[in-house]
């Protein structure tokens, strides 16, 4: 699967929505929920899924989803 | 999140892959054809959460309600479990399940618990626990406590849970007096337990402290009293000693090492959020925090159902015979030896043992009785049932003859067929995936949750044998005459008396956990028990039951209350294990007495139906009582002692103290 679609899983499961679908310009305030407690929720599932560990600095940066993917890609996720 | 990349319909995928393939497509029935084809024991939390999300869309309420809860026991994934509550929640409203057990538990943290209430919410419903929450507002419970006026008390909880961490401990990092300062912090904790007895009726379960990895003087601390490390350590062994009875702790200290302190708490999600535990462990201790509440609550299971060939023994008697079997020699002899000392530890604190085995009865027997290395012996199993009948039909049996509801057993079967039959046909027992190195039989029974007991009592060690007791009395009453016969047969002895500090344990335990005998299931808790005791207007009565072949111990509990002249029953209930003795008149005798001695010319009773009290419905018509109009569901019966008499009981003779004649044991 692409890097895209296993984020949207991690999006789905977190945000218990499965008709979820990402675009890279979307930021927080375009998903239902997405809170800072939804945000902590998140990134642990983001690390989980993609195997990688943010800095603590990282955990609460984040602009947009395509900011995020280009991350991801740094981060050496697959 | 580990799909493989598979073609969709291939038909050499596994059948998961098809499951989603038919998913996408929309071929939702099809879909859970597949995935049930892959459940293992036990199913992973992906599986569990696409079937659960399958059933949703069917809108099959109850599966996908079954399956969500299914994530807790697939393991300790925060996201599966997070996306598993707000399956179950919504699922669960649709299919009007039940809940054993509806309870008020508010959450009062150190730390931000956010997280933790839906891993707890979780974890409860999976016990059958149906949780109305309260969170106290971040690192406020001690203000919650202190101010009387606090959302806490508003909120009247049932539970009071303490998540609270080694932050929170005031305790210097080196302390030339470390006696005092434990003292100190020790009677902190003990001094807001006290105030929330004094202002809520609550019981508390507080996560005990966790130690920290990170210690500044390293292994020097071990050697050093007035070490931080220390003296924390003594605060845990301390609060221990202080809760005794009256406050459940849930030991993080332990949880913290099982998972790894490393994990525990992770440094990042502490310093952005305020996480003192980590997110991937909540649900470990969501799920022991649950577990601990449930002992509280008496939903924790009383009976283990023992398979034998290759469960208490490797290969097969009938075939291998006495010698061949592997006990006590061998990797997997040794580790059967283990099992069975490791099952004797837990008959000894009370949980009963019956056997369950399709074998020729005395094959079955050999070992038990000849083989040298068997730690139980016959009198360790209270039941022992092996023939050649369904496992189901025998499990039917066992909870009939031990008089205990199937939802008190787990069956413990080293085939995953057997396991599948009983888990299929009789959903109440529990079932243990044991696994197939025995080697791991003790790790994974220790694991499992139900087995928690709440508080020890002198009867918890000798339940075993009351229980087969009981399964000779069964035996005894097909031989007897008349059920007169029997009832005398058995020379009951019942001592009667008051409640007294020692027995409130137990009387608490009784009124926590009894379902079937209880007349109005109100469950008081210790504070309402020494208010009654300290009220003169209230009758207690506590009843201990000896017959010629055990002290069954403290079984039935009476609470009246004064109205004039109205002896009104507030709380009668006995425990299941002496039904059918006539006990119950020998209760009724002993409230006559002193409704007489208080002047009392009635007694007055009520029944108040539930799910599980029915055959208590006729006791007080059963005595004489007469039915008075009742607005609601309840039933109100009256006995007039002036026109009908004292109630008596020829069948029990009330004693001082025991009284030892020929054939007690």
């Amino acid at each position: 699967m692409e890097l895209h679609d296993r984020l949207e899983e991690v999006f789905r499961q977190v945000f218990d929505n499965e008709t979820l679908t990402l675009t890279d310009e979307m930021t927080a305030p375009d998903i239902e929920g997405w809170d800072s407690v939804a945000h902590i929720n998140l990134m642990f599932g983001i690390e989980q899924a993609f195997g990688i560990r943010f800095k603590g600095n990282e955990l609460a940066d984040m602009k947009n989803i395509g900011e995020l993917k280009h991350f991801l890609v740094d981060k050496g996720a697959r | 999140m580990n799909t493989a990349r598979i073609p969709y319909s291939s038909s050499s995928a596994t059948p998961e892959a098809r499951g989603d393939a038919f998913r996408k497509k929309g071929q939702i029935e099809r879909a859970i054809q597949a995935y049930l084809e892959s459940v293992t024991s036990p199913p992973t939390a992906d599986l569990c959460l696409k079937l659960a999300r399958s059933y949703e869309q069917i809108e099959n309420h109850a599966e996908a309600c079954r399956w969500a809860l299914s994530i807790v026991d697939s393991g300790d994934d925060f996201t599966a479990w997070q996306a598993g509550w707000g399956l179950f929640q919504r699922n669960a409203l649709k299919a009007e399940r039940p809940a054993v057990r509806s309870i008020k538990i508010a959450l009062l943290g150190s730390y931000t618990t956010t997280q933790f209430c839906p891993m707890l919410c979780l974890a409860a419903a999976r016990l059958g626990i149906q949780v109305g929450l309260y969170e106290s507002r971040y690192g406020q419970y001690q203000q919650d406590i202190i101010d009387p006026k606090s959302g806490l008390y508003a909120f009247a909880p049932d539970i009071i849970v303490l998540a609270v961490h080694d932050g929170e401990l005031h305790l210097p990092e080196f302390s030339q007096t470390p006696e005092e300062d434990v003292r100190k912090e020790v009677s902190r904790w003990t001094g807001l337990w006290r105030m929330v007895a004094a202002r809520s009726r609550a019981r508390i379960v507080q996560h005990n402290f966790a130690l920290p990895c990170e210690i500044p003087i390293g292994h020097l601390a071990t050697r050093l009293p007035g070490s931080r490390y220390m003296m924390a350590q003594a605060v845990n062994t301390r609060l221990g000693e202080a809760a005794a009875n009256a406050v459940s702790l849930v030991d993080c200290e332990r949880l913290s090492a099982l998972i790894g302190k490393q994990r525990w708490c992770d440094p990042r999600y502490w310093h952005l959020s305020k996480q003192a535990v980590a997110l991937e462990a909540l649900p470990l201790l969501a799920r022991h925090t649950a577990t601990v509440i449930a002992a509280d609550l008496g939903l924790s299971r009383k009976c283990l159902v023992l398979d034998l060939d290759n469960t208490l023994w490797g290969g097969v008697i009938a075939e291998d015979g006495l010698a061949g079997i592997k006990l006590g020699h061998g990797a997997d002899g040794e580790a059967f030896v283990a099992f069975q000392e490791y099952l004797l530890k837990l008959k000894r604190k009370g949980i009963i043992l019956a056997v369950c085995s399709k074998n020729n009865h005395a094959d079955a027997l050999q070992p038990f009785e000849k083989h040298s290395e068997m730690r139980l012996k016959p009198q360790d199993i209270a039941l022992f049932v092996a023939n050649w009948e369904s496992k189901p039909d025998n499990i039917r049996t066992i909870a009939k003859t031990l008089q205990i509801g199937l939802d008190a057993l787990v069956f413990v079967d080293d085939n995953p067929v057997e396991r599948e039959i009983v888990r299929k046909f009789l959903p109440e027992v529990d079932v243990i995936p044991m696994p197939e190195d025995p080697s791991y039989y003790v790790r994974t029974l220790s694991q499992y949750l139900l087995l928690e007991t709440s508080s020890l009592t002198a009867e918890d060690h000798e339940r075993t044998d009351q229980y087969r007791a009981r399964a000779q009395i069964k035996e005894l009453e097909a031989a007897a005459g008349s059920i007169e016969d029997f009832y005398r047969s058995l020379r009951m002895q019942a001592i009667v008396t008051p409640f007294d500090a020692s027995q409130l344990p137990r009387i608490a335990q009784l009124i926590g956990k009894t379902n079937q005998f209880n007349l109005t299931t109100r469950r008081h808790g210790m504070p309402q028990l020494e208010a009654f005791v300290q009220d003169a207007n209230y009758v207690h009565l506590s009843l201990r039951l000896r017959d010629r072949y055990t002290d069954h111990g403290l079984v039935s509990v009476m609470i009246a209350q004064r109205q004039g002249e109205v002896l009104d029953i507030d709380t009668w209930l006995m425990s299941c294990r002496v039904i059918g003795r006539t006990v119950e008149a020998t209760m009724l005798e002993h409230l006559c007495r002193q409704a007489a001695q208080l002047g009392c010319t009635s007694l007055q009773g009520t029944y108040i139906p539930t799910q599980k009290n029915a055959m208590s419905a006729d006791a007080y018509a059963k005595h004489g009582f007469e039915r008075l109009d009742s607005p609601d569901g309840s039933q109100l019966w009256s006995y007039d002692l002036r026109g009908k008499g004292p109630i008596t009981n020829t069948f029990v003779k009330t004693v001082e103290s025991w009284e030892i004649a020929d054939g007690a044991p």
